[in-house]
């Protein structure tokens, strides 16, 4: 048995499969995981190799066919929907490689949005303090139309932030970025990695930026390579 | 975390967020909003003008009236105890009706339906003449020569002028002006001849009371306290039943003027409502496809929004608000064109309309429409927005993710049904008839339920079909049954709108036929009325001369009132809709020792020849259910003025349609053994009348027998008919509303599928489809879809107009086929040019930009 208290990600024989049928495809097998508190982690491998699913089950956003799934002190299995969409909530920062913002709400209501879906009181004021640190000050009445494509992921970046998550994830989050903003928004990262001890797991296939990292952690066909 | 979390969640958050999401503006809404907005307008604009017309009514029910309370006689004046009665209470004004021949002096004759005044009419209101003059001018006896006032119908029908001279009875009537006014006209419901005002020294005069003719004596009341209130008016009621149980009389006050009008009025209201309904119905199809392709564009965001911690419930919620604030929208839209719409009959038609309506805001129509709305787009909402909930946030990392399961979960399907009953169950409460409205449910559901199988069986089809050698054919076929395909959008809306245009057309055909074209042979030419028994001879033996080929067909008539059954007064008597008017007012009523022709004897015996026991009666076997009655159950019939209590015997069945003389209730002879009363003929011409030969019969019947009143059963018709044709033209309005709404779900779904379109049409211009090709694909499967969504429509259309007719109508059905086949086939055109008109800009498109944007 593993001691699960202090770690903050902890895997267990966690395997997982999609699709049906002939269709079905065996992506995560026999994960065994733990990452501790304030670490960071770089999740590299080839295509298809169960990196984002990996961070998709660690997010509680996928369910494994069996194993466990500790995150946070919270093990996921016992969490109903609606209970893992607070537990993210209060947990879990995502940001995304394709930045999925709202297209309908400015930057400042982007980033309010799960401070609100948590009742925090002074939403807009934190939501703005947030898009300030990121630089996005002067930006904040824009819809994610009027922003930069590294504005808009500095966006997601605070909008992740926000709630001061324990845990921070990112897919690929320089994916859809030239060179040099995607530098940008790794030093953000990183820098909210050391300033809030935030837990930090990275999925990325830039060699140098998984360098930068703690901890690397290689997939191959849905198996952890080396750790 | 060091977050201040408040106790709990702001219930304004879901707001908040649903009107972030409608900033964008309202597009991709319209149809939605149309589709709400136009069953909200039927449903809002109906009731406000029967409100409308309801307060005119209420308001104006004295001078409707004629007073403030009326006592209706037949054949028999009041006594003096019963005049004390009145006069006691207020002024009297007595009128005399009856229906009598008109002869001009050039010999044309008509049939009139005569007035007699005396000098203190009209109570309230006002009569008009034109030339203006005072009434009692008109109608004054000058050189021993009577006036009267004509309605101006009278005057065209016999092409005479005011001036000219009538005969009537023995009287000779001089017309001095038309009559533009009569106060009292709507009271007297439905009449078959121009009205003839004149003077009771008048009617008198004609000689045409005698025993037994059917003459109707009103005693209109005006009370003393003129500000005496409903209740008192009631009173009086009460008092003149208790004072003169065995007074025979209908007594009427200014609340209830005209009942028979209001009942029909109520009536048609919950008609159209039910058609206004079904525009709602086809309008909730567009609000689940608007709602359905909303949230698929919205998959993205719903996705981010749980991700960063929304629950499903959160998120149905949002969308929930969303959907309300918009049928809201398309709601006061509806409620708006609606509730102005009494303001613009009155202000564009109001002259020419015969009907009191007060146009003023009714709250609670525009309430219950507002209801309707809110719960249609709710009702169709549920479904899609609880898929929605249940949206995976996968989405977001890679476009292959489990898909979502094809129902929503319980508590919306539960939700759904709910919202669904409340809709059903207003329905049916509110209505006139609950029967008719559960059968229009029962059917509304059965549609959708078939024109989903019809969907799931043409999408079957296409899967199973031989592989076409036809590259078109091939595409045609694959963009019917494939995921996402428009098959079931357009089955459902054009199915809805073709049953609905069929089920109209051939109602409207078939009442075209059943009162405009050629009488059926069997049916008589003409009704004589009021034929004095002791003339009956006489009258015989000149028809059979004036018209020897022709049948003359003769029974005794007297007209009598249902005053109680099995010891319930008539007025508290539970009769079913299509039976009360048997209870509203005197009928005809006859006896003989056989069984009338025409009808047959269904439950029960017969009484056999001499039969001479105690009193009974037959009756017919519908208006029997109707007011719930059965054999052995005992009726009171008032016949001129003496009650009679009689037995129900059996029961028959009446071909009402051969238009032959037939009564609700026959007795037999011995029960009138000696009482005053007059006969009624018919006369049949074997293979029909020419025109000639009625006129021939017209003028000599009138002049050799100027009591007798001659009908022409092809003028009843016609008035009948052009009653039908007002209605039809309403029924046609409506449905008109309904066809709208299922066109805008039409255009609204491939609107909605022209994202698909674009991408499908550029990845083929890619791979090597010309224009062309493309085009001929696109027309076989829109007409393919089209012409078996037709075929159907047309086939529950008539078969839905066949059960109203039949079954509601009670007339007999045939099918119209050309207007069917070519209503059919301009929906299959339609389907097709509105596809291709969404396609032509997809055909059009370059692939590059598009694929750049892929």
């Amino acid at each position: 048995m593993k001691d699960n208290t202090s770690a903050a990600i902890s895997l267990a024989g966690v395997n997982l499969s999609l699709g049906h049928d002939a269709a079905r495809v065996h992506i995560l097998k026999d994960i065994d995981l733990d990452i501790k508190r304030g670490e960071t982690i770089g999740l590299v491998g080839p295509s298809g190799s169960g990196k984002s699913t990996l961070l998709m089950v660690m997010a509680g956003l996928e369910r494994p066919d069996n194993g466990s799934v500790t995150v946070a002190g919270n093990d996921l299995a016992t969490l109903d929907e609606d209970d893992l969409a607070r537990f993210r909530g209060r947990n879990v920062g995502i940001v995304f490689q394709s930045f999925h913002l709202i297209p309908t709400m400015n930057a400042l209501e982007n980033v309010a949005v799960p401070l609100e879906l948590a009742g925090v009181a002074d939403a807009n004021g934190r939501a703005a303090r947030e898009l300030a640190a990121v630089g996005l000050g002067e930006r904040m009445q824009h819809y994610p139309a009027e922003l930069s494509g590294g504005e808009q992921q500095r966006v997601a970046l605070a909008r992740a932030l926000a709630p001061n998550p324990s845990i921070l994830v990112a897919d690929e989050p320089t994916g859809n970025l030239d060179e040099a903003t995607g530098r940008q928004i790794i030093e953000l990262l990183f820098a909210a990695h050391r300033e809030r001890e935030t837990t930090l797991v990275l999925v990325t296939h830039d060699a140098a930026l998984a360098a930068r990292c703690g901890r690397v952690v290689r997939l191959r066909s849905g198996r952890i390579e080396t750790t | 975390m060091s977050a201040v979390v408040s106790a709990t969640v702001s219930p304004l958050l879901s707001l908040r967020f649903a009107l972030r999401e409608l900033r964008g503006g309202l597009r991709g809404f319209y149809v939605f909003i149309a589709c709400i907005a136009l069953g909200v307008t039927a449903i809002a604009g109906v009731g406000s003008l029967a409100g409308s017309l309801a307060d005119g009514l209420a308001r104006e029910g004295r001078v409707i009236l004629g007073g403030d309370l009326q006592f209706t006689l037949i054949h028999r004046e009041i006594g003096s105890d019963e005049r004390a009665f009145m006069e006691s209470r207020g002024r009297v004004a007595q009128t005399g009706t009856m229906r009598a021949m008109a002869r001009a002096e050039d010999g044309n004759a008509g049939l009139v339906e005569i007035k007699a005044v005396d000098k203190a009419y009209p109570l309230y209101g006002e009569v008009k003449l034109d030339p203006v003059m005072p009434l009692a001018d008109a109608l004054a006896q000058k050189d021993g020569v009577f006036g009267a006032a004509a309605d101006p119908a009278l005057l065209a029908r016999l092409n005479i002028a005011p001036g000219a001279k009538l005969i009537v009875g023995n009287a000779t009537i001089e017309i001095r002006a038309s009559l533009t006014t009569e106060p009292d006209k709507l009271a007297g419901g439905i009449v078959f001849g121009p009205r003839l005002l004149v003077s009771d020294a008048a009617l008198r005069a004609t000689g045409l009371i005698q025993p037994g003719s059917l003459v109707r004596w009103h005693y209109d009341l005006r009370l003393n306290d003129t500000n005496a209130s409903d209740a008192v008016t009631k009173q009086v009621a009460t008092q003149a039943r208790e004072q003169f149980p065995q007074a025979g009389w209908t007594v009427r006050t200014r609340s209830n003027a005209s009942p028979a009008l209001e009942r029909n009025i109520e009536r048609f209201t919950q008609f159209l409502t039910i058609v206004g309904l079904t525009a709602l119905l086809v309008g909730g199809v567009g609000v689940a496809n608007a709602v359905k392709s909303h949230l698929d564009r919205k998959r993205d965001a719903i996705a981010t929004m749980k991700a960063v911690g929304a629950t499903g419930g959160r998120i149905f919620v949002t969308y929930l608000v969303q959907v309300l604030l918009l049928a809201a929208i398309g709601s006061v839209i509806g409620l708006a064109l609606g509730a102005v719409l009494p303001f613009a009959v009155t202000g564009f038609f109001g002259a020419i309309i015969p009907l009191p309506i007060v146009p003023s805001i009714q709250p609670s129509s525009l309430l219950l429409a507002f209801v309707y709305g809110l719960l249609t787009a709710v009702a169709f909402a549920l479904w899609p927005l609880g898929r929605a909930r249940d949206i995976p946030v996968g989405a977001l990392f890679r476009d292959n993710v489990a898909p979502q399961p094809a129902l929503p979960r319980k508590i919306y399907i539960v939700a759904t049904v709910v919202a669904v009953a409340t809709l059903t169950a207003l329905a049916v409460l509110l209505a006139y008839d609950r029967k008719v409205a559960l059968i229009y449910v029962g059917c509304a559901a059965g549609v959708f339920l078939l024109l989903r199988l019809v969907a799931i069986g043409l999408m079957a089809s296409a899967r199973h079909a031989p592989r076409a050698k036809s590259t078109e054919l091939r595409m045609a076929i694959a963009n019917i049954h494939r995921r996402g395909a428009l098959t079931p959008t357009i089955v459902l809306s054009l199915g809805l709108g073709l049953a609905l245009l069929v089920t109209v057309i051939e109602i409207d055909s078939n009442l075209h036929r059943q009162f405009t074209a050629a009488l059926p042979e069997k049916a008589p030419a003409f009704y004589f009325l009021d034929i004095p028994s002791n003339d009956s001879e006489r009258f015989d033996a000149f028809v059979q001369k004036l018209a020897p080929d022709a049948k003359l067909e003769e029974v005794p008539m007297l007209r009598g009132r249902i005053v109680s059954a099995n010891g319930v007064a008539a007025e508290n008597l539970k009769a079913k809709p299509d039976a009360a008017w048997v209870l509203q007012s005197d009928r005809g009523l006859t006896y003989t020792e056989d069984v009338p022709q025409g009808s047959r004897v269904v439950a029960g015996e017969w009484w056999g020849k001499n039969y001479d026991g105690p009193p009974v009666v037959s009756f017919e076997q519908r208006i029997a259910d109707g007011l719930g009655l059965k054999i052995g159950d005992a009726v009171v019939v008032n016949v001129l003025g003496r009650n009679i209590t009689a037995t129900i015997s059996n029961l028959r069945k009446v071909d009402w349609e051969s238009l032959g003389i037939n009564f609700v209730m026959v007795f037999p002879p011995s029960v009138f053994r000696g009482a005053p009363h007059t006969r009624m003929a018919t006369l049949t011409y074997p293979g029909g009348s020419t025109p000639a030969q009625e006129g021939t019969v017209i003028r000599a019947a009138a002049e050799a027998f100027p009591a007798i009143t001659t009908v022409r059963v092809k003028d009843a018709l016609e008035a009948i008919g052009a009653l039908v044709t007002n209605l039809v033209l309403g029924i046609r309005a409506a449905s008109g509303v309904t066809l709208l709404a299922a066109a805008l779900v039409l255009g609204g779904a491939l609107a909605a599928g022209h994202r698909h379109r674009v991408y499908d049409a550029v990845i083929l211009k890619t791979l090597g489809a010309t224009r062309r090709r493309l085009l001929t694909a696109y027309v076989i499967e829109y007409a393919l879809i089209g012409g078996a969504t037709a075929v159907f429509g047309m086939l529950a259309g008539s078969l839905a107009a066949w059960l109203i007719v039949t079954d509601l109508m009670n007339l007999d059905f045939a099918w119209q086929p050309m207007p069917a086949l070519l209503a059919t086939l301009g929906a299959v055109v339609v389907i097709v040019a509105l596809g291709l008109a969404g396609t032509f800009s997809a055909l059009g498109q370059k692939p590059a930009p598009v694929l750049r944007n892929l």
